[in-house]
């Protein structure tokens, strides 16, 4: 176990090293000229020379690159062009938010959509499983931006039953933010909802033909026991795994509804950074994304390794 | 006759043998075509993606023109003039609406086929070579899948800028990873079946059993990924031009539509409703097909 961990982690070395060159390249042929892009066409040429110095954008490439990713390990992240605030701070706070609310969406994804897989493979093939399998697996191929507009037409401006902005007026209990996050986490709710609840559906109707199931209907056990005793347990493991895989599309789900929702997230910020070329904080955004990607990836790995005891014994 | 020997008989038995093969050939074909058509859901499919790339190409033929601003009808609700209502420009939402499938069945058709292209050359000699080949091939596959494509084609938008074309390279790009994986996995059953093993005995080249032997093999999973991806690429082009990294305005398209008129959501929701729709309808008609195209399939 702990030597498939310690090589997985070794294998996010080289990934991140792309990844960091791919930003790095993109902070080199961005803004063209820094200094001018900052000032604009009216400023005198000495001016945009001083401020391309005081940037560092007059050392060769190699040495920026290196002192770039020193500064980048050592929590010296720079300054954002936009905001004028130390990025480091900045990226925390945008971070935590996007965690409360991708952490409040899985909250709300995992049991619904293995209750509506489970459900919809011990009623197999009746009208509610089709419609359940339709309608869940059109919600995925639907653009999050898209069920995100109808939710607010619908629940927000219609029946004032939800706001419409994603964050609390300033000052009120932290308890609160749940409920304004309620909009929010239904898209991403409904991108993932038919993946897993398919893989659950699948496992549970494969689970109920196996001859241990028929046995523990045949000696007698009441249905609700033979569901929860020898059915679930077993007919979750694939949909672990599927719930795993599915954390990458979580996250990419994140910037556009975070972008929709105007939710002060990691991944409006990036989205903002890269449209207004703030360097430093696109930079950071995309560098903290990647890593909390591959983590989660990571996590997920280790998760199925600890439910499946062929990989768990084996290493 | 009898003295030219035996090659002009057995050219004609050749020939008919041929024949007999094409004949079983297009019977399957249709076999299959009358199935398609048979599937309900392939047909609502193609139905839906029929009309809106009909509407795409002749809408702006019958409607108002889309881009034409009206200062005193800005915000109207929808009524008899203006069946979807009218923007903050006093547009059309209905020609808008319509026009706004132009762009996205462009662009994302386009990536679709140039990523099969590279995906099926990738995939066709890392499946068919294995070994080294394989292993680096698939290492730069798993590096390229190691951040959501969403995020990629950011920073490689915001790298580039923005045009039709670097849209169509990125997203093409950005997809052919997947579909080389697929391609690969579907070569590789193919490989050690007899006909392969008949062509290598028979001294052809390594190109020539790829491009001619294994590929007409394989093109039904080739077929039901580019349908998948399609719904995919629809989906991608739509969300980059929602975030600010696709068309620009005054363009209808959908995803744009909806992030520039979203501040109009709550005084007037049916600017961005109705392109919401659209485009909700369209990635389910492209699913619908591909849904129906491997269901057959695999009968």
């Amino acid at each position: 176990m702990a030597r498939l961990i310690g090589r997985r982690l070794l294998l996010m070395v080289p990934t991140l090293i792309l990844v960091s060159i791919l930003v790095f390249a993109l902070a080199e042929v961005l803004p063209g000229n820094l200094g001018r892009f900052i000032l604009g066409p009216y400023a005198t040429q000495s001016a945009v020379d001083q401020l391309n110095h005081n940037l560092g954008m007059d050392k060769p490439i190699y040495t920026r690159y290196v002192e770039w990713a020193g500064h980048f390990v050592t929590g010296h992240w720079g300054t954002s062009y936009q905001y004028t605030t130390s990025v480091f701070p900045l990226v925390m706070r945008a971070l935590g938010n996007s965690l409360l609310l991708a952490g409040f969406a899985l909250v709300i994804i995992v049991p619904t959509s293995i209750l509506v897989g489970v459900y919809a493979g011990l009623r197999r093939d009746s009208i509610l499983d089709r419609a359940i399998t339709i309608s869940s697996l059109s919600m995925t191929v639907i653009p999050e931006f898209v069920s995100g507009v109808i939710l607010i037409v619908v629940f927000a401006v219609t029946l004032h039953w939800l706001p419409v902005q994603a964050m609390p007026p300033q000052g009120s209990p932290f308890i609160d933010r749940f409920y304004y996050l309620i909009l929010p986490a239904i898209p991403l709710m409904l991108l993932e909802l038919g993946y897993i609840a398919r893989m659950a559906r699948v496992g549970t109707v494969q689970v109920l033909n196996m001859p241990y199931v028929r046995t523990a209907v045949l000696k007698g056990l009441p249905r609700r026991r033979v569901i929860f005793g020898h059915v679930l347990r077993n007919a979750l493991v694939p949909t672990v795994t599927v719930i795993g895989s599915q954390i990458g599309w979580l996250i990419g789900g994140l910037v556009v509804v975070e972008t929709l929702f105007n939710y002060p997230g990691i991944g409006n910020y990036m989205v903002n950074a890269a449209l207004n070329h703030d360097l430093p904080l696109l930079e950071a955004c995309v560098l903290v994304v990647a890593v909390l990607y591959m983590l989660s990836n990571l996590i997920a790995d280790i998760v199925v390794a600890f439910l499946n005891p062929r990989i768990r014994m084996g290493g | 006759m009898a003295a030219a020997g035996t090659t002009p008989d057995r050219r004609l038995d050749e020939l008919q043998a041929d024949a007999a093969a094409a004949a079983e050939q297009r019977r399957q074909r249709r076999y299959l075509v009358r199935s398609l058509l048979r599937s309900p859901t392939f047909v609502v499919g193609v139905l839906i993606v029929l009309f809106w790339v009909v509407m795409g190409v002749f809408s702006t033929t019958f409607t108002q023109p889309p881009a034409l601003p009206h200062p005193f009808a800005i915000l109207q609700s929808p009524s008899a003039s203006h069946w979807f209502g009218t923007d903050d420009l006093g547009r059309d939402v209905f020609a808008r609406t319509m026009a706004g499938a132009h762009t996205v069945l462009i662009i994302a058709p386009l990536a679709t086929v140039l990523a099969l292209l590279w995906g099926g050359m990738v995939g066709l000699t890392a499946g068919f070579y294995r070994g080294l080949t394989d292993d680096l091939m698939m290492r730069v596959v798993d590096a390229f899948l190691a951040l959501p494509i969403i995020i990629t084609a950011i920073l490689i938008i915001s790298l580039l800028g923005r045009s039709y074309a670097i849209l169509i390279l990125v997203i093409g790009a950005l997809f052919t990873p997947v579909i080389s994986r697929t391609i690969r996995s579907a070569v590789i059953g193919e490989r050690e079946r007899e006909y392969v093993m008949a062509a290598r005995l028979r001294g052809e080249r390594s190109a020539f059993v790829m491009a001619r032997e294994i590929l007409p093999n394989i093109t039904q999973p080739i077929i039901v990924e580019g349908t998948v991806r399609l719904g995919y690429a629809v989906f991608t082009v739509a969300t980059l031009s929602f975030l600010g990294f696709g068309l620009e305005p005054p363009s209808p398209d959908w995803g744009l539509t909806v992030a520039t008129e979203r501040l109009n959501l709550q005084a007037a929701p049916w600017t961005v409703l109705f392109p919401a729709l659209a485009l909700a309808s369209l990635v389910v008609g492209v699913n619908l097909i591909a849904d129906g195209l491997s269901s057959t399939f695999s009968k």
